[in-house]
């Protein structure tokens, strides 16, 4: 009972998200992002402070979607209700479609939610055989060339290219993902999950920041540390939520926090790293009287890699690609459990069958399947001061 | 409704005695009964005369209440502030603050909480060292022995035979409705706690030995105001003793023991009390900033800003044994989290202060450079260098300016805005060339100017509307650049180092300082002697006997003429 309760309010912030995502109307500030990175022009950039050590705390962390009607030409992917009256011949779905039949209809797919044994879509999306859904159809994504063209550990896929032209682009988490309407929002209102994906941040509960070291040069340097980590401290934000330049923030060695080094160059003002695994805290719920803070996952990209430019104001925007397993793609929802089900009508286990259709990474050396998917975040970071904790001793000696 | 027996009593008993207040120095009322009201002062302290009463601060009630219950008490509310006199130190508006009738209702009702408190079952074992014959009935010996020493600390002397018997009576008659002898004992505290007695510090005098026909102060107004003066709280057990023993009206058992106080790690107490009364601390109560205008203002900063000065301070004067002078060249303080972003600055840890010292020759020196001065003496959505060269005027080298007419145009000044005059020392320059004007802008802006390089809340910047700013300041024909510059010749003027001695000998007699002026001169030479060090200073205070001698003023012509006699 207390968990089928607690399971409902889930559901409830699953579709909070849903709002967040549909009503913000936000200047889309990351759009800019991933292009600068993408693009690197020359630009006036200053010299790095004396030492080479530079802090940065993430303000903006989100999906990049590219809004506009090519994308998703038939319209977002159908929500539980829609989806089930799909499943049905045309005629049964006009007499349910009728408004003295809406509690029937109600009651029937919320039932389609639900399987034997009480699962539910969300909690077990892998018991569900669900079709693919909608998914995007242009040939734009912001995202990495993360395979370099190589395909002995990866599956096949086609490739998407930048707005700015960048071949090669892989993030078939966009293509799966990219039409849903959690992602996508009300086309024509850009930068809705960037304002939701930024409550989180601004809770404190998964803060990431970024400490270079070794920086001798904005604009060329064959050899930086880049220290790319969660951190306790929530970030101090202005009356209007925007995060403060120039305050301190400590990397914990306290788990669940993660401190991933990496190795990295700067050329022609943009940032890269070496592919290596990130893992950052991912931390559900926005506190309050249904908080479910406490649900925590991990953001793993394997091969992951970042490539950040330099701003002329001494930010940095770019991007984090990687392969995500195909399963912490919908780790929201599905700790929503039934209520992401029949209160924001997500369908996870439709949601799993594509993301397994357009898998393209994480072979599984034994089935020779892909469990993983290509995947892109957008990036802001501003000036920060960075304490660094170097991680706890694993073994004594 | 009818109201609670209890409360009724609690009510007469907490009135009356601020109600007779007005007349304590002279002849109680004849119809004050043991039985039905508290003892005037004047009857309970016989032989003695009353010369002085000051009200306790919101700290010192705070403190008191710590020292003698314990930390753990829980002094829940607000206590109605003393007005400051014009110029002058909340010490000596505490000497003249009345209660009004609100303000009664707030201390009667903390001081049922914390009677509560003291004899809930948690806690009664601490305070009550007797069984009671029978818990539900009176027990006036008992009561006795719990609220005899418990009157002596909080009226800061024993009690008298009149006043011991008033509050055991009281506690026997609250035990009767109540069927509870613990709930007659908080009967009986908290009246002691609404009592003049305790709300005011009295000041008694006695025949001066060494002037004959002048009085100067006893024992027990000597262990109070050693205690409030260097510790902010109410005197211990060692200070009352000494009283008793008559060793603070000895000169060199008095010495011995402010020096012992003034070593004591509760010294460091005193002097944030001090600074907190010179600097004017206060006004971080209602200091407001545009959120818009100035993204760092929010409330965890506002909090810190007074600390940190405080923390500057104290760490400087005390910890450190610094030179008084120092503290406006300083390049220690400390941080919060908070701070550092205002700063812009690390900070080391997340949580709590950090020590931090900025870099030599950052303009952040000394305690004007501090954003607590800088933000308290600005508006909300704009810097003010008249506001901070009055400050520093006023409160540092006690020189008053006085206020601007009334019918001052503050056109030219207010428009931040305007690109044909972007600095503020270009708009105090149009603004001052009225000659109404100009005469008080001269003591005041050229010393506020070289702030210029911090904003409305303190945070560094080098253009004003793109426009460089222009950082040079003078004050009293020497030139200087920046708030380090400005430090420096603070730091040069004796004017400083008079200022706090008057402030200081100000604060410990609840004198205004036009009274104390005349020792000021002999006070700054022992400041000067002894290094400019804090120690010295109060040292000082607290023991010359002109600090304990009775000054007697002709009372002021009546200021209100009724209108049946014109």
């Amino acid at each position: 009972m207390e968990n089928s309760a607690r399971f409902a309010r889930l559901g409830l912030f699953g579709s909070a998200v849903a709002a967040v995502f549909a009503l913000g109307a936000v200047a889309p500030t990351w759009l800019r992002a991933p292009a600068d990175a993408a693009a690197p022009r020359p630009q006036p950039l200053p010299a790095p402070p004396p030492g080479g050590v530079m802090g940065f705390v993430v303000d903006s962390f989100v999906q990049p979607v590219i809004q506009g009607k090519d994308a998703c030409p038939q319209g977002t992917a159908l929500k539980l209700r829609d989806a089930y009256l799909a499943t049905l011949p045309a005629e049964e779905r006009a007499q349910l479609e009728r408004k003295e039949n809406e509690a029937q209809l109600t009651q029937r797919w919320h039932a389609y939610a639900f399987g034997p044994n009480n699962t539910n879509v969300c909690s077990q999306p892998d018991m569900f055989e669900r079709p693919v859904m909608r998914t995007v159809q242009s040939k734009k994504a912001w995202g990495l060339d993360l395979d370099e063209g190589k395909t002995d550990d990866t599956c096949a896929h086609e490739s998407f290219a930048t707005p700015t032209g960048e071949q090669g682009i892989d993030n078939q988490e966009y293509r799966a993902m990219g039409c849903t309407l959690e992602w996508r929002g009300v086309d024509g209102i850009a930068g809705d999950n960037q304002s939701g994906m930024k409550q989180f941040m601004a809770s404190g509960e998964w803060t990431q920041v970024i400490l270079l070291r070794g920086v001798d040069s904005l604009q060329n340097d064959d050899e930086v540390e880049v220290i790319y980590a969660n951190t306790p401290d929530r970030p101090l934000a202005d009356s209007k939520g925007q995060f403060l330049r120039g305050t301190t923030f400590t990397i914990s060695d306290k788990a669940p926090r993660n401190r991933n080094v990496l190795r990295g160059r700067i050329k022609n003002g943009v940032l890269t790293t070496d592919p290596a695994d990130i893992v950052l805290t991912q931390t559900w719920g926005q506190g309050g009287a249904r908080d479910i803070r406490g649900n925590r996952t991990k953001w793993h990209y394997a091969k992951g890699r970042l490539r950040l430019a330099f701003q002329p104001d001494g930010s940095l925007r770019g991007v984090m690609g990687g392969y995500r397993p195909i399963f912490d793609v919908i780790v929201s929802p599905a700790i929503g459990g039934a209520g992401s089900a029949v209160v924001a009508g997500i369908d996870c286990a439709q949601n799993l069958a594509t993301l397994r259709h357009y898998a393209d990474g994480l072979k599984n050396p034994k089935t020779g399947k892909c469990e993983g998917v290509s995947a892109a975040q957008a990036i802001t970071a501003i000036p920060a001061f960075v304490n660094d904790v170097p991680a706890p001793r694993t073994a004594a000696r | 409704m009818m109201m609670n027996p209890i409360k009724r009593m609690a009510w007469s008993v907490a009135t009356l005695p601020l109600v007779l207040m007005g007349c304590a120095a002279s002849e109680a009322p004849k119809t004050a009964a043991v039985q039905d009201a508290a003892p005037a002062l004047a009857r309970t302290l016989p032989g003695q005369q009353i010369v002085a009463m000051r009200r306790l601060t919101e700290a010192q009630y705070r403190n008191v209440i710590a020292d003698v219950f314990g930390p753990d008490v829980v002094v829940a509310g607000r206590i109605e502030p003393i007005v400051r006199p014009v110029h002058e130190m909340i010490a000596s508006g505490a000497a003249e603050a009345s209660i009004s009738p609100a303000g009664l209702d707030q201390f009667d009702a903390m001081g049922r909480n914390i009677a509560a408190q003291v004899f809930g079952e948690q806690r009664r074992a601490q305070f009550v060292p007797c069984a009671p014959k029978d818990e539900k009935v009176a027990d006036a010996a008992c009561a006795a022995k719990v609220l005899t020493p418990l009157g002596r600390y909080l009226f800061r002397r024993p009690m008298s035979p009149a006043e011991q018997a008033f509050f055991v009576k009281l506690a026997g008659d609250g035990a009767g409705p109540t069927g509870s002898f613990h709930k007659g004992l908080e009967l009986a505290l908290a009246a002691m706690l609404t009592s003049p007695r305790f709300l005011y510090i009295v000041e008694t005098a006695e025949p001066d030995p060494a002037k004959p026909g002048e009085l100067r102060l006893d024992a027990w107004s000597r262990a109070a105001r050693l205690s409030f003066l260097l510790w902010n709280t109410t005197p211990n057990e060692t200070l009352l003793k000494a009283a008793e023993a008559g060793k603070l009206t000895d000169q060199a058992q008095l010495s011995i023991l402010a020096e012992t106080m003034v070593a004591s790690p509760r010294f460091e107490q005193g002097v944030r009390a001090f600074f907190a009364d010179m600097l004017l601390f206060e006004k971080f109560d209602e200091l407001s900033k545009d959120p818009v205008i100035y993204p760092y203002f929010n409330q965890d900063v506002v909090q810190a800003l007074p600390e940190q000065m405080l923390r500057t301070i104290t760490d400087h004067l005390v910890a450190r044994r610094g030179d008084y002078r120092d503290l406006f060249t300083t390049q220690r303080t400390f941080m919060t989290r908070s701070l550092g972003g205002l700063y812009q600055v690390p900070v080391g840890r997340s949580a709590g202060w950090v020590p931090y010292e900025f870099a030599p020759g950052d303009d952040r020196a000394g305690l004007l450079g501090q954003a607590g001065f800088l933000a308290l003496y600005s508006h909300s959505g704009r810097s003010s260098p008249t506001l901070r060269g009055r400050a520093v005027r006023e409160l540092l080298m006690c020189e008053p300016v006085p206020n601007p007419p009334g019918n001052v145009n503050f056109t030219a000044v207010q428009e931040t805005g305007n690109k044909a005059k972007p600095t503020a020392r270009i708009r105090l320059l149009a603004h001052a060339t009225d000659p109404s004007c100009s005469g008080c802008h001269k003591i005041t802006d050229p010393i506020g100017l070289s702030l210029e390089r911090f904003d409305g809340l303190g945070m560094a910047r080098k253009t004003e509307n793109a426009a460089l700013i222009d950082a040079s300041g003078e004050m009293d024909g020497k030139l200087f650049q920046g708030a380090i510059g400005l430090g420096k010749t603070m730091a040069e003027s004796s004017s400083t180092t008079q200022c706090l001695s008057m402030r200081a000998l100000s604060y410990a007699t609840g004198r205004s300082g036009e009274d104390v002026s005349n020792y000021v001169e002999g006070l700054e030479r022992k400041f000067a002697a002894g290094g400019y060090g804090i120690r010295a200073l109060f040292s000082q205070i607290a023991t010359m006997p002109e600090a304990y001698q009775v000054v007697t003023k002709p009372l002021a012509a009546p200021t209100h003429v009724s209108m049946l006699t014109q």
